[in-house]
């Protein structure tokens, strides 16, 4: 009897010894056995270093743009919660930011739920930035608000919807607490398109988007502020390169 | 059609012995006309079935299909008198011994059916009428009925005599047997008893013999019964009157188990259904549920429908809940692989819960609400996006999308394009624009009243905005806001 549970108990650790053994080589040490705190970290994607988090871990989706990923948490995008993204109007780009994300989302098999845009959503540029429309949802821009955010609700909760856009400019801090905690529930990344700043935001990042003050004139170049991103102390600004699917600009 | 009770066929003298042997003439119990005949083993032996075959020639020239689907809904008719329905070439037939006791007698079945199939017929625009017959054997009450002779044998050693009269094209052979047999001298089937048995074996085969020892109840008729189709409807009257639909949830719960219970016993699932609410002195409230993917599961349709209240408001205080299901199907249930590396790195999430999301969304806002988008061959820029319901995309060829053009297209595409400042040659939204490149000639509609000349720019707002805007070549020339780059 003592002999199987000896040999039971010792198994894993064997396993475990070979599992890891890529980390410190064939070392026979007890410690070995522990994975370090960068495994760790790679590994887990709740776990991370309390100070200095731009560009740390690896447990973010990638933004698409190095620049970008380099000053967000996890470099990359959370996997789930909401998003903010703060335009003072339409059209700076916005959805450029998230054009990488959308692809890998409807390449996942996974859906992407529109809930009332400001404007028509064009199927033509869609297709321009390499976005397949078959996966694409649009909620009408003349649902009211409370069905527009119980729908947003309901598409956080579902695991088909890989990501869910809304325009809501002015949105009470309980209702913005229930969706981030809906969203964190559901594992679906939520983004919040607004016009403002709110400062008592609980969502999980915040980025405003500007046009570059070095380059006004130019089309391309926008400057973005993670104005808020756990993890993070201050705010970073950069320069990016955004419309470049666009050659003939 | 004569009384049972009363022989009409009296019983022929046969036309030759051995065929008496075969059939077996229990002579000693000829004179007991029904009732429960007794065997040499004094057991109590059941009386011989009796159908009822009902005849439509008319249908012989429909397709097969058509002919099923007819069938099917004047079995419905038939089944009032009998519990036992039959599908056979151009008719049916009805096993009618069980329900003599309840009727009476045999024209009294015949008055029930006749009204109801004349009028069935007439309603499937067929010619109304009909031949029937009835006797002991299937196959023999069908040759009778083909004969028109609209006879009733009642007891089995009757058979052979009244089967005899009738001519063999009652058979409904095929050319080179009907000749075969003319050759042979055969005009009736009592010529055919004459003949020796190995020898029509021979010539004509077992089918042909088989047919023959079914209609003459020697050997044993398969049946295909006719299987009602499935209703489930339910009601409940609630004790007291309800007027928050909250109160109700229980009650649909109840009502949605049992239908679970019942589609689950069935191997069912259903794709829509409705309830009806019914309010005191004024017309019930329907909901309808339709679903995209059939369901059984009760929490599913308990959900949908709380979705459905949570946007009701109903005009009185409901007295009573009834369901009903309007369409069943047949319950599909997906295959998960048996190991996570089979699935396809692309469609690792099952449909069946986005389609439980979609309807609950469709509950809630209304199936137009709801859209999904696709390009259209245009080179008008307003019509080359179209938004589509997300119900009516199943009509809509999959995977198909039209070639967009190379020039930049703007995310966001205003409903009515805005009209844009010109002062002192410069551009204004808000703020002053200034065109970064372009223009991007568009030309479409000439053939048609509204023509569109326009020449397309990308531009670049002071404040930020990327537009897309365009010069009206035709009247006015006036600048135009068409989109934002967002």
């Amino acid at each position: 009897m003592k002999t199987y549970s000896e040999s039971s108990k010792k198994a894993p650790d064997s396993l475990l010894g070979r599992a890891y053994s890529h980390i410190d080589g064939a070392d026979q040490d007890n410690l070995s056995d522990v994975p370090g705190i960068e495994e760790l970290l790679r590994r887990n994607a709740d776990l991370w270093l309390g100070c200095d988090m731009a560009g740390q871990g690896v447990h973010g989706r990638s933004t698409g743009y190095p620049k970008l990923d380099d000053t967000l948490p996890g470099r990359g995008w959370p996997q789930n919660g909401l998003l903010e993204i703060i335009s003072p109007q339409w059209g700076m780009g916005e959805l450029q930011l998230l054009i990488p994300l959308m692809r890998s989302v409807i390449e996942q098999g996974q859906w992407i739920l529109w809930i009332s845009p400001p404007h028509l959503l064009y199927a033509p540029a869609l297709i321009q930035a390499g976005i397949d429309t078959d996966q694409i949802l649009v909620v009408n821009l003349d649902t009211s608000c409370k069905d527009a955010l119980w729908s947003m609700e309901k598409a956080l909760q579902t695991k088909n919807c890989g990501l869910v856009l809304a325009w809501q400019t002015w949105l009470p801090s309980k209702v913005l607490r229930r969706l981030q905690l809906t969203a964190e529930n559901g594992d679906t990344l939520g983004i919040l398109f607004k016009r403002r700043e709110s400062k008592y935001s609980p969502s999980r990042i915040s980025i405003q988007i500007r046009s570059s003050a070095s380059n006004i004139n130019s089309f391309k170049e926008a400057e973005i502020t993670v104005v808020k991103a756990r993890g993070n102390f201050q705010p970073h600004t950069i320069q990016l390169q955004l419309y470049q699917h666009h050659a003939c600009i | 059609m004569k009384d049972p009770e009363s022989t009409a066929q009296l019983p022929l003298p046969l036309p030759f012995g051995a065929k008496a042997e075969v059939i077996k003439l229990p002579l000693s119990e000829q004179t007991i006309p029904t009732g429960k005949k007794r065997n040499e083993k004094g057991q109590i032996k059941k009386p011989d079935s009796l159908w009822y075959a009902v005849y439509f020639p008319q249908l012989i020239k429909l397709s097969a299909s058509q002919q099923q689907k007819y069938l099917n809904e004047l079995a419905a008719v038939l089944e009032s008198v009998s519990s036992t329905v039959s599908f056979h070439p151009q008719a049916l037939i009805c096993e009618i011994r069980s329900s003599l006791k309840y009727f009476g007698c045999i024209d009294t079945i015949h008055d029930k059916v006749n009204e109801p199939l004349s009028e069935a017929l007439k309603q499937l625009s067929l010619a109304d009428y009909f031949l029937y017959a009835a006797c002991p054997t299937v196959t023999g009450s069908l040759l009778l009925a083909r004969s028109g002779h609209n006879g009733l044998i009642y007891r089995k050693e009757n058979l052979c005599s009244a089967l005899g009269q009738l001519s063999t094209e009652v058979l409904h052979l095929n050319k080179e047997q009907n000749r075969r047999l003319r050759n042979l001298g055969v005009r009736y089937l009592r010529d055919i008893w004459r003949l020796p048995t190995d020898g029509l074996y021979k010539r004509f085969g077992s089918e042909f013999m088989g047919l023959l020892e079914k209609a003459l109840g020697k050997s044993p008729e398969l049946t295909h019964n006719y299987v009602p189709p499935l209703t489930f409807s339910i009601s409940y009257d609630l004790p007291y009157e309800v007027e928050s639909l909250d109160r109700l949830l229980p009650v649909a719960e109840e009502i949605l188990g049992q239908l679970q219970e019942f589609l689950q016993q069935r191997d069912l699932s259903t794709t829509h259904l409705v309830f009806y609410l019914k309010h005191e002195k004024r017309n019930c409230t329907d909901i309808n549920i339709s679903l995209r993917q059939a369901s059984r599961c009760r929490r599913h349709l308990l959900m949908l429908l709380e979705t459905q209240f949570s946007n009701l408001i109903v005009p009185a205080p409901v007295i009573a809940v009834k369901m009903k299901v309007k369409k069943f199907d047949t319950f599909m249930s997906y295959n998960e692989s048996l190991l996570a590396e089979d699935k396809p790195a692309g469609r690792q999430y099952n449909n069946s819960n986005l389609n439980q999301f979609m309807e609950q969304l469709k509950a809630r806002l209304g199936g137009l609400f709801i859209n999904s988008i696709y390009t259209v061959a245009e080179h008008c820029p307003e019509y080359a996006t179209k938004q589509l319901a997300y119900d009516e995309t199943e009509n809509k060829v999959g995977g198909y999308h039209a070639r967009v053009p190379l020039a930049p297209r703007p995310f966001l595409l205003l409903q009515e394009p805005e009209q844009l400042v010109l002062e002192n040659g410069e551009l204004y939204h808000r703020k002053p624009i200034t065109i970064i490149s372009g223009p991007e000639r568009i030309e479409s509609y000439w053939w048609s009243g509204t023509d569109v000349r326009r020449d397309y720019y990308v531009a670049l707002e002071k404040n930020g905005s990327r537009l897309w805007i365009y010069h009206e070549r035709r009247n006015g020339n006036n600048w135009f806001l068409h989109g934002y780059f967002a």
